[in-house]
């Protein structure tokens, strides 16, 4: 399939679709950057640091996909409402203060979704969403690696493991709003154009079933260790917590976030973002 | 703890040392290594190797080689004005060669 420019409902599904991953991306890693010269040691830093850069640059792989449906840079980023951003509000939580298992949890329910949700997008039907699957996910596979091995070894110890479990019982709840829907009948447009070969109950789901049976290997207590009935696991209304982000609705945190990454851009009146490079391949 | 870090950039080179990383055993070493010192780099291959575990011996312990004068086994004394035999104009950019490696060209 080839998108139709002329085709509305294609458009606002591919929009909503790059929106979902783009923002995401680019929220996180504007939290991991905070952890710059705070990490625990120079080796933490550096390799957050280069975790956030990555996630800079998927964002920027997905935004770039806004900008052939006529999008214009500022727009995308520094120009648009607090309220129209799409990123599950797990990713725009403030950080523990000084607390490190507060990123490498975050690191670890987020990367574990992004895995699955890249493997959703392998066989789209867009080719260029195709085309920047496998760029992404050679980069993916570090930052998944490299939040379950801090994992492993911040719960060998009481302390840290009680600080781990500190921080699932906090983010659990936002990370299930991973999956949730822009609006729903924009996301039965994404599956039904192929765009995404899943849905997002099925993303759940699947989420559910790798990161559950993770954490309780590491002997932690999962928020919603009960939920597997006879059909499985399943995220309900009932875990998710008040806001969910996708669709627009956020924590308090995300509005001072936001007027911290845009205050300079009003501050200095501008109306075009700096551009440092072409547009990716 | 820490661990030396040696980077080879292609297949079949030696792995040269290129400096160290903390970590407290070798699987996060190796995952720190790999982001520091072969990101920017092109890099084939890194080990990671125990700073403890590596043995040294310097000038205190032993007298090295490599540090009598034999400048008398060089044909700088012949007068090169005339077109040279081939094996004594590779003798000499030998020796050019050497003396740059050595820091005294």
């Amino acid at each position: 399939m080839t998108l139709d420019p002329n085709d509305l409902d294609e458009r606002e599904a591919l929009a909503a679709l790059c929106k979902r991953l783009g923002d995401d991306e680019f929220v996180l890693a504007e939290r991991y950057t905070e952890w710059q010269v705070r990490s625990p040691s120079l080796e933490s830093d550096l390799a957050l640091s280069n975790i956030a850069q990555d996630e800079l640059g998927h964002a920027r792989l997905w935004y770039d996909l806004l900008i052939d449906l006529g999008y214009e840079e500022p727009e995308i980023v520094y120009e648009r409402d607090a309220d129209e951003w799409h990123h599950s509000t797990l990713v725009e939580q403030p950080f523990a203060e000084g607390d490190w298992t507060d990123p490498i949890v975050r690191s670890y329910l987020y990367d574990v979704a992004e895995k699955l949700r890249l493997a959703t997008l392998e066989e789209s039907t867009h080719p260029k969403i195709a085309d920047r699957v496998g760029k992404i996910q050679g980069e993916e596979n570090y930052h998944l690696e490299h939040a379950q091995n801090w994992l492993e070894r911040l719960v060998a110890d009481d302390e840290g493991k009680e600080r781990v479990q500190n921080a699932v019982d906090r983010l659990f709840p936002y990370a299930l709003t991973l999956f949730e829907p822009v609006d729903p009948d924009v996301e039965d447009d994404i599956v039904d154009l192929g765009l995404r070969d899943a849905t997002l109950a099925e993303m759940g789901e699947e989420w559910l079933s790798v990161v559950i049976p993770y954490l309780e290997s590491l002997d932690l207590d999962v928020p919603e260790s009960g939920v597997e009935g006879m059909d499985g696991y399943a995220v309900t209304d009932e875990m998710l917590p008040e806001h969910v982000g996708r669709d627009g609705s956020h924590t308090e945190a995300w509005s001072d976030l936001f007027e911290e990454f845009t205050h300079t851009y009003h501050d200095l009146g501008r109306d075009q973002s700096t551009k440092i490079m072409g547009r990716p391949e | 703890m820490i661990w030396e870090v040696f980077r080879q950039e292609k297949k079949g080179d030696y792995h040269t040392h290129c400096g160290n990383v903390h970590a407290p055993d070798r699987e996060m070493a190796k995952q720190f290594a790999a982001i520091q010192h072969g990101r920017r780099k092109p890099t084939n291959s890194i080990w990671v190797v125990p700073k403890d575990e590596v043995g040294e011996i310097d000038t205190d312990d032993v007298p090295f080689g490599g540090t009598t004068d034999k400048a008398y086994r060089w044909t700088t004394a012949y007068n090169l004005q005339t077109e040279q035999a081939r094996e004594v104009e590779e003798s000499d950019s030998e020796q050019q060669e050497a003396e740059k490696q050595r820091g005294e060209a």
